[in-house]
């Protein structure tokens, strides 16, 4: 056991899963709130099939970057990022680039769960029925695996049709999980998904990630660091809008190369 | 530990002072309910619903003026909601961040506040002069005109208190923004727009002014909508200017059924807004 894992209650970090290629490629991201520079020259690359944490300070541009990769900053107009984000090649952020298309390919949960105020079902089945055309038996199948997918199905599959907004708070988010992965995206963008809930939601969510690994890239933005160091297998430090230090989370967890990823994973701020 | 005597003296003071002034906006509003009770309670009976407004000193009832009223109110209802909900979808929606949209948000807010007699007279100069004779026609689309900026108001307010989340989660689904609103935004803030609409409905059930110059009054029954309509509150105002007492009796049930009318919709609106706020 090392000094960081004893200092942070948790087991020894398991070794590194091996990275794939580059998913998400992100080049001299810049990203701005009307006159607010949010994120400063951000470039590094995120691996497919694998969980990268965002850690950093409040305000330090965490889920700026995340709002960056599905351009769900585009509904407010005041604000706009310049740069490059590639998905498998292509850069998303160029006008052309169809926005139906990236937000299939990358689903997004966020911080509050946001049933719609509608059935468990329809809820699953929303963006479903947009997408794809299928029969009701096939939509039937394809909700429940999604459920399943996101560990609800044995607490919901006896009530399907009532209201979303009758779960509980974890129920609520895994919801949104099922939701999210059942148009079967790429990426899964979570935007501090468990900051809301109690341990023991919290511990289901960070089980599902586990699983949902080897079928998606995964990005987490985090305040907890304890659960940047227990669900993912790279880690991003952000401070002030700067990328710090990015590297394989045991290393940024156990010997950090920057002082302020050191201070801050220590505690000694943010 | 002990609350000073002034203190004490101050805080009964408010109280008795508030409790006062609670009991005087009730006073008036139950005497008003119990007035219109006491002097119509002779012409309360089934002839009431199911007779013609009569001749002078004859007996009759207020059908055809419950009927011309339900109808003007369903046809102001049918030209103002849609409308109505389609603009503050608009405003709180698609044009959120536009010019447009502060432009059309300050004419409304003018249209809500404009006299209801100003509406009547342009309903009388559009659809009344040029054709020569009043209509309920005429007196739908006065209703309509009035309850039109009350529903783009509350449809307005009721969208911008479903919180963006709601908005960035269907997006983030690579949502289209019709289906955003459609399937989302309208759901989730089903009861406050709905709520809306009853109350204009409410609001207009009572609107005598625009009705004078447009629907005016009819003595018999009539389907047709082209034509003078009786309705409650033009028959109210004149039949408590007769000097009959049987049409006074009249006017003084038609008043308690018009108030019994907007009470109850104002408790299904309670009824409704407490079950939304509850999901």
């Amino acid at each position: 056991m090392n000094e960081f894992s004893q200092r942070l209650g948790i087991p020894p970090l398991q070794a590194d899963a091996p990275a794939g290629a580059t998913k998400i490629g992100i080049r001299d991201l810049n990203f701005f709130y009307g006159k607010g520079h949010a994120l400063r020259d951000v470039s590094f690359d995120i691996p497919t099939n694998a969980v990268t944490a965002i850690i950093g300070p409040s305000g330090c541009g965490k889920s700026t970057l995340l709002r960056s990769i599905n351009r769900i900053y585009e509904l407010y107009p005041d604000q706009r990022a310049t740069g490059e984000i590639s998905i498998d090649g292509s850069n998303v952020l160029e006008r052309g680039f169809p926005l139906s298309d990236l937000r299939r390919r990358v689903g997004m949960v966020f911080q509050k769960p946001t049933p719609f105020s509608s059935s468990i079902r329809s809820n699953v089945g929303f963006a479903l029925n947009y997408y794809e055309r299928m029969s009701k038996s096939e939509l039937e199948a394809r909700i429940e695996d999604a459920l399943r997918q996101a560990a609800l199905w044995d607490e919901v599959k006896d009530k399907l049709g009532e209201s979303a907004l009758s779960l509980s708070g974890g129920q609520q988010q895994r919801l949104c999980i099922a939701r999210t992965i059942a148009v079967q995206p790429e990426i899964l963008l979570l935007d501090e998904a468990t900051s809301a809930l109690d341990p023991i939601s919290t511990a289901k969510i960070e089980e599902l990630i586990h699983e949902l690994r080897e079928r998606f890239t995964i990005v987490v933005v985090t305040h907890n660091m304890q659960q940047a160091a227990r669900v993912s297998q790279r880690t991003a430090f952000f401070h002030l809008g700067e990328l710090i230090e990015f590297g394989k989370t045991s290393e940024i967890f156990t010997n950090p190369h920057e002082q302020r990823t050191r201070d801050y994973i220590t505690g000694r701020y943010g | 530990m002990a609350i000073p005597a002034r203190r004490r003296t101050a805080d009964a003071v408010a109280l008795a002072f508030a409790a006062l002034a609670t009991a005087f906006g009730l006073l008036w509003l139950f005497w008003i309910l119990w007035t219109t009770l006491a002097q119509g309670a002779a012409a309360l009976s089934p002839a009431l619903f199911t007779q013609m407004t009569p001749p002078p000193g004859a007996s009759g009832g207020l059908l055809n003026a419950f009927y011309g009223s339900a109808v003007m109110i369903a046809l102001g209802l049918l030209l103002g909601t849609p409308v109505g909900i389609a603009a503050g979808t608009y405003l709180a929606e698609h044009g959120r961040y536009t010019r447009l949209a502060v432009i059309v948000r300050f004419i409304n807010d003018i249209l809500l506040s404009a006299p209801s007699i100003v509406i009547g007279l342009f309903a009388y100069e559009l659809l009344v002069r040029p054709f020569g004779h009043f209509s309920g026609l005429a007196g739908a689309v006065a209703l309509g005109l009035i309850l039109l900026p009350i529903v783009v108001r509350t449809t307005e307010e009721a969208l911008r208190l479903v919180p963006d989340q709601m908005r960035e989660a269907g997006f983030a689904l690579g949502m289209p923004q019709w289906r955003v609103t459609s399937q989302i935004l309208y759901k989730a803030a089903r009861s406050a727009i709905i709520t809306g609409v009853l109350l204009g409905a409410a609001r207009i059930a009572g609107e005598t002014a625009p009705l004078l110059f447009t629907a005016l009054n009819n003595q018999f029954w009539t389907s047709d909508v082209t034509g003078p309509l009786a309705n409650v509150p033009v028959v109210i105002f004149q039949y408590a200017m007769s000097p009959y007492d049987a049409w006074h009796e009249l006017a003084w049930a038609g008043a308690f059924v018009l108030t019994a009318f907007v009470l109850l919709l104002n408790l299904v609106v309670r009824f409704l807004f407490k079950r939304g706020a509850k999901r």
